[in-house]
């Protein structure tokens, strides 16, 4: 019986890279639908599917890892690259509508009343609501460190706790945001201010929501024993994930929130 | 571990209990909403939403949100 010689992984073909290719076609030909033509159908083909896709995707890389072993060091190595790199793309995602803001901040035009806020705008108070929401996600990011502590130490039940508290603080920032949605006097057809506030807040809140997801799946994972004190790479990531989601919050709080205000 | 747990719960949560106090205590006074002034750079109508009756924002609040034409209420 052949055995590989090198400790890379070879993975088994699988269907779950050209039906998300597929998934990602039928939603944004959905989108075109639903914004033109009237109709939701394509959309709700396309977003149904990415979901399949990203299920039986992520359990299958599950079963390679924790139940056939096929991650070796050298397969966690290649993994840590590329969360570092995507979380990297995401952070130049953010980085152009922070640009956005800034263009037509810096230089309100007579359109807007050559200020900023601009006329009829009643900006949010930055040390209510959004003051709270940033003590939670930093609450958060606490929290997730002493869970991360709790595994490499091999206490269960604290990490059980730390990363539950983590999610529960997540869930609670993202109820104070929808609230504070729809509270806002200001709407995203309300000048640039609307567009550049909704689209970088918004952006960030459904960060907030995948974070809280892939933090949700590992709390599972974790009360099922899937991770050792020495390799948890995917709670890892889902760690490096919150923080990034953290770090923009405070950007978005100090820039748009706080200086924008 | 024991840092984190300490620092979760002494440093980490009363922080968030203190800011919630805070918002509760300034929620208290703050129910005069702004007169409607027709800007025309607010409440822009360049194409309908696609949703309802492509008038409304998502997250519509007649009370607070007037729409290009005034309040609704």
């Amino acid at each position: 019986m052949a055995h590989q010689a090198h400790s890379y992984h070879m993975v088994d073909p699988s269907p779950w890279p050209i039906f998300g290719a597929a998934a990602g076609l039928l939603t944004t030909s959905g989108l075109i639908t639903w914004f033109h033509y009237n109709s939701s159908t394509l959309l709700t083909l396309g977003l149904l599917s990415m979901l399949l896709v990203m299920l039986q995707w992520w359990r299958d890389v599950v079963r390679e890892s924790t139940f056939q072993g096929h991650h070796t060091p050298t397969v966690q190595k290649g993994l840590r690259y590329g969360m570092i790199l995507f979380i990297t793309s995401e952070a130049f995602f953010f980085l152009g509508f922070f640009w956005a803001f800034f263009h037509s901040s810096l230089v309100p035009t007579p359109e807007l009343g050559g200020q900023w806020p601009p006329a009829g705008i009643k900006p949010l108070n930055p040390l209510e609501v959004p003051l709270l929401n940033t003590a939670i996600l930093l609450a958060s990011g606490v929290t997730v460190t002493w869970a991360h502590h709790s595994i490499t130490e091999g206490n269960r039940k604290q990490a059980i706790h730390a990363l539950t508290l983590t999610i529960l603080l997540g869930f609670y920032f993202t109820a104070l945001q929808a609230m504070e949605y729809y509270e806002a006097p200001f709407s995203i057809a309300d000048s640039v201010y609307g567009s550049t506030f909704f689209v970088a807040t918004g952006f960030h809140g459904l960060h907030v929501i995948i974070g809280s997801s892939f933090l949700s799946v590992c709390l599972l994972r974790l009360i099922k024993f899937h991770f050792t004190s020495n390799h948890h790479f995917g709670f890892e990531a889902a760690a490096w994930y919150w923080h990034f989601v953290d770090v923009i919050w405070l950007f978005l709080y100090m820039t748009i929130y706080w200086w924008g205000s | 571990a024991r840092l984190w747990k300490l620092l979760s719960y002494i440093v980490a949560l009363p922080g968030v209990g203190v800011c919630m106090l805070n918002c509760y205590l300034k929620a208290q006074g703050d129910h005069e909403r702004p007169e409607f002034i027709p800007y025309a750079h607010l409440r822009i109508r360049t194409k309908p939403f696609p949703w309802g009756d492509g008038n409304k924002t998502l997250f519509h609040n007649p009370h607070v949100n007037p729409l290009p034409t005034g309040y609704e209420d």
